[in-house]
């Protein structure tokens, strides 16, 4: 496993909007930061760390794995992922509801859930004591409802636009959540002379 | 996965075919693995430590800590066995036969070590091994901050044997269980709370808080103790914002094992420390080296939980190994090839690899010591350098003298 380069630290941050208001955070953090305007780079050396971009699910395997010492990622993907990273500041940003949705009328018994998020679903379902099946999709997972592949869904849901538009409602909240910054149990220790302080800016930042 | 060839019976794997979850370990990784096992063992058993062994098979037993991971299997009957997933509750076993006092709670310092295979069932998260190599100390009988010194001491030097730089954590969950009591914390929820402190997150412990409406001391020490990480001088605060006496015994252990050291700066104190709260009662701890990302080992003490006072570590081989590529042992192979039975003798006495030449005239030894890289060729009495081996003639010398039978002697 070779570390990116010499700088003291290596972040993982998710690819898309989380990635603008991460760095504005890790910047306002004091993190001198670089980050080339190549759209297709996936990793940019910068003064105070390297920050590798990836897809969101993926963060906290860097993490765990100690390839990153840090990262940022929303708690709805921490709590699919299932992992015990350290999770010492809630940054408040892309803050949203991780749902169980069932089209507009129906309230009889669930039989079949579709979710990107299939290992909270059917915790979620087991503490209901539902015997409800779980599919696991990749995306669009309101389709499942609509085509009739499955009869609700769990789902993260930011404004419930989206829902309504498509005859949907929000049933039950599972869970709320918003990006986390994590790091790896080994790197808190050993590089604590750089991730404490970057620990306290953010929490004086987040006001949290 | 291997393509199984047409011939092959069905239901037979190919030759090359593992389950699973399992590896070869060719020479070079072997002898790696061999020689870290040796420095291991000889660095235990020079603290006194006595070896054990224990079945690789097992009784099934839904209560065993690992019983999720167990591998099972029916005996003959209908008796389901288990493989063995850990070795600390087979050791407390063997305590409970061979030393029924000790496992009756006599007050006697028991110190057992153990190497060998374990399986898990289950992959663990991104991790490839579902048989692997435990490695490990307990010192059983004993609980004072001594002991815990001695077995962090050993975690520490176990690291060093591999030639890793340790940094050893070390908490004592008894100072959250000490603040969970003093809240009122209803038992079923501690569970999620102490894992919201375990991880340091912030957010979920202040949501429980709230959740709980816990308030006053007691709250306040709960919030803040995943921050109480660091140096010895955190040890004031944790006792200042101690709420009750357990809490305050629990930080005066932790002090007691720091006077232990002689050179206390290899350890990272941190009290938020509240994994597996039922099993460990004490101190516990996790080695760490730079660069990578993922504890080397971990223990703790465990009085009550299998046996009275008993304390111990185990260590994963193949964990250790991937975060010591350059643990390897320094030449592999033979380094002599002989003709010579009764030179060989001599040679091989003095510690070194020699094999026999399978061809049994000097041009065909010479042919096989070349294609085979061995550097030197013994025939009458003479050791002779091969180029494609690395020969040196310093060594040569070094190697005839030994067979002139002055070599070791000044």
């Amino acid at each position: 496993m070779t570390r990116a380069n010499g700088a003291p630290l290596v972040l993982a941050l998710p690819k898309g909007r989380v990635l603008e208001e991460a760095l504005a955070a890790l910047r306002s953090a004091g993190l001198r930061l670089a980050l080339s305007d190549d759209d297709r780079a996936l990793r940019h050396d910068g003064p105070d760390a390297t920050v590798l971009v990836m897809r969101n699910a993926d963060v906290p395997t860097y993490v765990e794995l100690g390839v990153a010492d840090a990262g940022v990622v929303g708690r709805d993907v921490l709590l699919e992922h299932g992992s015990r990273l350290y999770a010492p500041v809630d940054l408040g940003f892309a803050a949203c509801r991780l749902s169980l949705i069932r089209p507009e009328g129906q309230s009889g018994h669930i039989r079949r859930v579709a979710s990107k998020y299939p290992r909270v679903a059917a915790e979620y379902l087991r503490r209901l004591g539902s015997p409800a099946e779980v599919v696991a999709l990749s995306g669009n997972v309101e389709l499942a409802c609509l085509s009739g592949l499955a009869d609700a869904v769990v789902d993260v849901v930011q404004t419930g636009a989206t829902l309504r538009s498509n005859g949907l409602v929000e049933v039950d909240v599972i869970a709320e959540s918003s990006a986390r910054l994590v790091v790896n149990r080994a790197a808190l220790k050993l590089k604590s002379h750089v991730l404490r302080p970057l620990i306290e800016a953010l929490r004086d930042l987040s006001g949290r | 996965m291997v393509r199984r060839p047409a011939a092959a019976r069905s239901g037979a794997e190919p030759l090359t075919g593992l389950p699973d979850g399992t590896r070869f370990a060719p020479p070079e990784a072997a002898a790696a693995r061999e020689v870290a096992l040796e420095r291991l063992r000889d660095l235990y058993a020079s603290w006194g430590y006595l070896p054990v062994e224990v079945p690789g098979l097992e009784h099934f037993d839904p209560s065993h800590p690992r019983e999720a991971q167990a591998f099972k299997l029916t005996d003959n009957g209908s008796d389901v066995l288990a493989l063995r997933s850990d070795f600390t509750p087979a050791l407390a076993r063997l305590v409970t036969v061979n030393y029924p006092g000790v496992a009756a709670g006599e007050r006697r310092a028991l110190r057992l070590r153990y190497a060998g295979t374990v399986w898990h069932a289950h992959h663990p998260e991104l991790a490839g091994t579902r048989e692997f190599t435990q490695v490990g100390i307990e010192l059983v009988g004993v609980s004072n901050a001594r002991a815990d010194a001695e077995i962090i001491h050993l975690a520490r030097e176990s690291v060093r044997a591999v030639g890793l730089t340790p940094r050893i954590e070390v908490g004592n969950p008894a100072y959250v269980r000490a603040l969970l009591e003093a809240a009122d914390v209803p038992r079923e929820h501690e569970p999620a709370l102490a894992d919201a402190i375990d991880r340091k997150d912030r957010a979920d412990v202040l949501a429980l808080i709230g959740a709980l409406g816990l308030r006053g001391r007691a709250a306040d020490a709960i919030l803040r103790c995943p921050d109480l990480y660091g140096d010895e001088g955190l040890l004031d605060e944790a006792r200042r914002l101690a709420p009750n006496a357990a809490a305050r015994q629990a930080v005066d252990r932790l002090e007691g094992v720091l006077e232990e050291f002689e050179d206390a700066s290899e350890l990272l104190l941190d009290l938020g420390l509240a994994r597996r709260l039922s099993y460990y009662t004490g101190v516990t701890f996790r080695a760490y080296t730079f660069d990578y990302g993922q504890p080397l080992l971990g223990g703790g003490r465990y009085d009550g939980a299998l046996l009275p006072y008993a304390a111990g570590f185990s260590l994963g081989l193949e964990r250790l190994l991937s975060a010591a590529p350059g643990a390897r042992p320094e030449a592999l192979g033979p380094q002599v090839l002989t003709l010579d039975d009764p030179a060989a003798r001599l040679l091989r006495a003095a510690g070194i690899a020699v094999a026999r030449a399978v061809a049994s005239d000097p041009g065909g030894a010479e042919r096989e010591a070349r294609a085979e890289r061995i550097p030197y060729l013994l025939v009458d009495g003479t050791l002779r350098s091969v180029a494609e081996g690395g020969a040196s003639e310093a060594r040569r010398l070094e190697l005839q003298a030994l067979l002139a039978g002055n070599g070791g002697r000044r």
